[in-house]
């Protein structure tokens, strides 16, 4: 046999390489892409406007949250450990900029009972929870599963959604893409 | 407690693999025997450690142990006990964990059974047996910890994931894949084996053919389990989507039965060598890409489990064992060229050759469709998707080639096949084939996809038919035998060949019930009022009664069905549901599944409106799914009477054995 594959050829070892560098190209790229950052039709868009309960009785809407930038927090209380990891850093991020910014939560398929039972046992928070019974909201913003969020600025326009719990890491770079320091 | 010990038993495991792959190479070198016997021992201590923490999870999830994060994760106070046990491998953590008992429980399997046989090649085979399974222990080890726990503990679980709860099959399904998948680890680890020790003639492959049929029978199953759950559950009507995790399990499947017959043609005629160690290699490869990409989130984000640092191992994983694996074989290429000269166009060779050809390239047709949208990203950061339909054109031609195969392949002689030899052998074949075709047309048949597999169906089965009452006649004449005695014996005595044929009938049938179920079904999409009906076919369906309430297993979950009444070939009442998990942001669909031998009966509930109380129902007629799941039973019972053990060539074994 000729050629450069032939039996004693030493150019058959670079089928090796040839095989593994796009291979691992492949792999290694495929790797750093973050498959918690989907990418949402809703991003550059106004947000799909929601009103109802929240959880202390009060109405609130979508509307309330005009003229500031806002987070849309979606939760449940089953959601262990995802929203129990979240919590404090929510906790935090109302501490540190409550003032510029609005965060409102959103029940994904919980009963009000389930929810208070949660904070009642993680901490008490100062925002509203919007009940959403019927999961008209998750529906509208193609949520596939709390927690999820999405940051919007004072426009009403989706800036960036994030699913699975936030950290302050994350926070931060979402509050610096609606344009507040940390 | 129990977590604890999980815990401590994965680090035992650990350990216990590292030193088996060390002693297994230090008494390769040196021949002694009280070292391999350690090693061997170390295996078995493996697999007893991670049987204890796979004891160790379904204790802490029966028990809803919340301090487990796999367990709050994936169960819940509710979760009925069977789906808590099968949560095992519900998820990443879970999912390794089983694998690697599996997999050790394979390599045990083997070294016992070889523990006084093939002194040469069996070192080796545990060397790489237990290196594979220290990586999966590292993996536990290290970046999925299946015990990590969580304070403070939460009263609450996630419970599993809903569509896993959803149907008892996922009790049945996961298992199969599984040790189909690990399987496939022992092939290549006497592959690996033969190439080191250059012992690359016969004599591995005559161990592997048969470890190499268990687990393509397993993972036959396997996947054959998955289409049917898939159909059963997902309400979509159909079983096959070329999702990438179907993809993941169809790849190695196609290279392991392209190995099946490459190797049947380096037993015999010594050809074919390179191509036999390659396919070994691109099995056991392929199940550890599928494994990686289905579970790191490489391919298919809102199914990725996780986005630990899990992925960056297995890659490295992957490109090592294929880095070592080419380059042994690399090599050896000069021990293993052709034993005889290749045979004529026309040969039995050229057919198992041509077999491989085709397999790979549906492999490769298969692999390329499932990365396109990982290149694509990774080259212009753009998302992108291939569609079923893709895979279907690409694949379908491809296959058809295959089919016909199936039935000139066996019916060559080796070497060479004379003109007359071939018009003799399928001039008959041939004729019944167009006459199928003609009577289908005949019948109304017009879609081109059925025509053509029920003509090459029946020349496959024609060619395999005239080949047994040939055999069984000249048997029935020499030896004075009945004719069903002497087609028994000549089955029993040539059990690889009349297996073989088996499982070709079993593909047949698939072929025949995919090409017919895929084209020639019909469906009727309606939005009812209680009281209106709806008809397809024979069938009319009246919608009586919207009823939701929770359901009597696990309260959390709520059930929302529409109660039908069901008149036509088959009649009764029937009810699909819609049902909603606390974890799920989607319903989760409950299809009725009424089987018969022609057809069967979907019925699902899209969508429904609780305050007009109408129901969206969706009813397809599926002809011949049922003969899917039976072709696949065939080809798993064809390869296992392949491989039932013989008991004139197990005496005669026993027999050497006490010389």
């Amino acid at each position: 046999m000729a050629g450069p594959f032939a039996r004693g050829s030493v150019l058959r070892w670079l089928l090796v390489p040839v095989v593994l560098v796009p291979l691992g190209w492949l792999l290694f790229t495929g790797l750093g892409s973050d498959p918690r950052n989907l990418p949402s039709p809703l991003v550059g868009k106004p947000i799909p406007v929601f009103a109802g309960t929240t959880l202390e009785g009060d109405r609130f809407s979508s509307a309330d949250l005009a003229g500031k930038p806002a987070v849309i927090n979606f939760w449940a209380s089953y959601c262990i450990p995802s929203c129990v990891d979240e919590h404090p850093v929510l906790l935090d991020l109302v501490a540190r900029h409550g003032d510029e910014v609005q965060l409102v939560g959103v029940l994904v398929n919980d009963t009000p009972d389930g929810a208070r039972g949660f904070l009642d046992r993680y901490g008490q928070v100062s925002w509203p929870t919007m009940l959403n019974p019927d999961g008209g909201i998750s529906i509208d913003y193609g949520v596939t599963g709390p927690p999820e969020t999405f940051f919007v600025d004072a426009d009403g326009v989706v800036v960036s959604r994030h699913i699975g719990p936030l950290t302050r890491a994350l926070v931060d770079e979402g509050l610096a893409s609606l344009g507040i320091a940390p | 407690m129990i977590p604890t010990l999980g815990h401590i038993a994965v680090l035992i495991g650990l350990a216990a693999t590292l030193f088996a792959a060390g002693a297994f190479v230090i008494g390769g070198r040196s021949g002694d025997l009280a070292v391999l016997a350690s090693a061997r021992r170390a295996m078995y201590a493996a697999f007893a450690m991670v049987a204890i923490a796979c004891l160790a999870m379904i204790v802490s999830l029966l028990a809803h142990d919340f301090s487990v994060v796999y367990v709050a994760r994936n169960n819940a106070t509710t979760t009925p006990p069977f789906y808590s046990v099968i949560s095992l491998w519900a998820a990443l953590e879970g999912s390794i964990l089983f694998w690697t008992l599996l997999a050790t429980g394979w390599a045990s399997l083997v070294l016992y059974r070889y523990r006084a046989r093939l002194p040469a090649l069996m070192p080796w085979v545990g060397a790489t047996l237990a290196l594979g399974a220290a990586f999966f222990f590292a993996v536990m080890a290290w970046p999925s910890d299946p015990f990590v726990r969580v304070t403070p503990i939460g009263l609450e679980g996630n419970g599993p994931n809903a569509l896993l709860q959803n149907h008892p099959f996922m009790g049945l399904h996961p298992p199969l894949l599984y040790l189909g998948y690990t399987g496939m680890a022992i092939p290549f680890a006497f592959g690996m084996s033969a190439l080191i020790t250059r012992r690359t003639d016969e004599e591995w492959l005559a161990v592997v053919r048969r470890w190499t049929l268990v687990p393509w029978i397993l993972l036959t199953a396997g996947i054959v389990a998955g289409a049917w759950w898939s159909y059963a559950v997902l309400g979509w009507g159909g079983y096959w989507a070329w999702d990438p995790v179907e993809n993941a399990a169809l790849l190695p499947w196609l290279t392991a039965t392209a190995f099946i017959h490459s190797s049947m043609v380096a037993e015999r005629r010594g050809t074919l060598r390179i191509w036999t160690h390659a396919l070994v290699i691109a099995t056991f490869t392929l199940t550890l890409v599928g494994t990686f990409l289905t579970r790191s989130g490489v391919v298919n984000s809102v199914h990725a489990f996780t986005t630990s640092g899990i992925g960056a191992w297995f890659a490295w994983a992957i490109l090592l064992t294929l880095g070592v694996a080419l380059g042994l074989l690399i090599w050896r290429l000069p021990d293993l060229g052709d034993r005889r000269p290749p045979g004529a166009v026309v040969s039995r060779e050229s057919a198992f050759l041509f077999n491989n050809v085709l397999f790979l390239a549906i492999t490769f047709a298969i692999l390329f469709g499932t990365l396109y949208p990982v290149v694509v990203e990774a080259a212009t950061g753009a998302r992108a998707s291939v569609g079923a339909p893709w895979f279907n054109r690409v694949n379908a031609p491809i296959f058809v080639a295959l089919l016909f195969l199936t039935g000139v392949g066996p019916a060559l002689p080796w070497g060479g096949a004379s003109w007359m030899t071939v018009r003799e052998r399928f001039a008959i074949p041939i004729l019944a084939g167009v006459g199928v075709v003609v009577a289908a047309w005949a019948l109304g048949v017009r879609d081109a996809a059925p025509l053509g597999i029920f003509g090459l169906a029946t020349f496959v089965l024609v060619v395999m038919g005239d080949e047994v009452v040939r055999g069984a006649r000249s048997r029935a004449r020499t030896r004075g035998e009945a004719p069903p005695v002497a087609l028994l014996r000549l089955a029993t005595r040539n059990r690889r060949r009349y297996g073989g044929y088996l499982a070709h009938v079993g593909i047949c049938v698939m072929s025949v019930a995919i090409a017919v179920s895929a084209t020639l079904g019909t469906d009727r999409t309606a939005t009812l009022r209680p009281g209106e009906a709806l008809s397809l076919g024979a069938y009319t369906i009246t919608y009586d009664q919207l009823v939701t309430e929770p359901l009597a297993s696990d309260p959390r979950v709520i059930e929302t069905r529409a109660e039908l009444t069901l008149a036509g070939p088959q009649s009764g009442r029937i009810a699909t549901a819609l049902r909603d998990y606390p974890n799920s942001a989607t319903a989760i669909a409950t299809p009725v599944v009424r089987t018969a031998i022609g057809e069967d009966l979907y019925v699902t509930l899209l969508a429904y409106n609780p305050s007009t109380s109408t129901a969206t129902i969706r009813v397809l007629i599926n002809p011949l799914v049922m003969w899917i799941w039976a072709g696949g039973a065939i080809v798993a019972l064809g390869a296992l009477f392949a491989i039932w053990p013989d008991r004139r060539r197990m005496a005669v074994e026993a027999a050497l054995a006490g010389a």
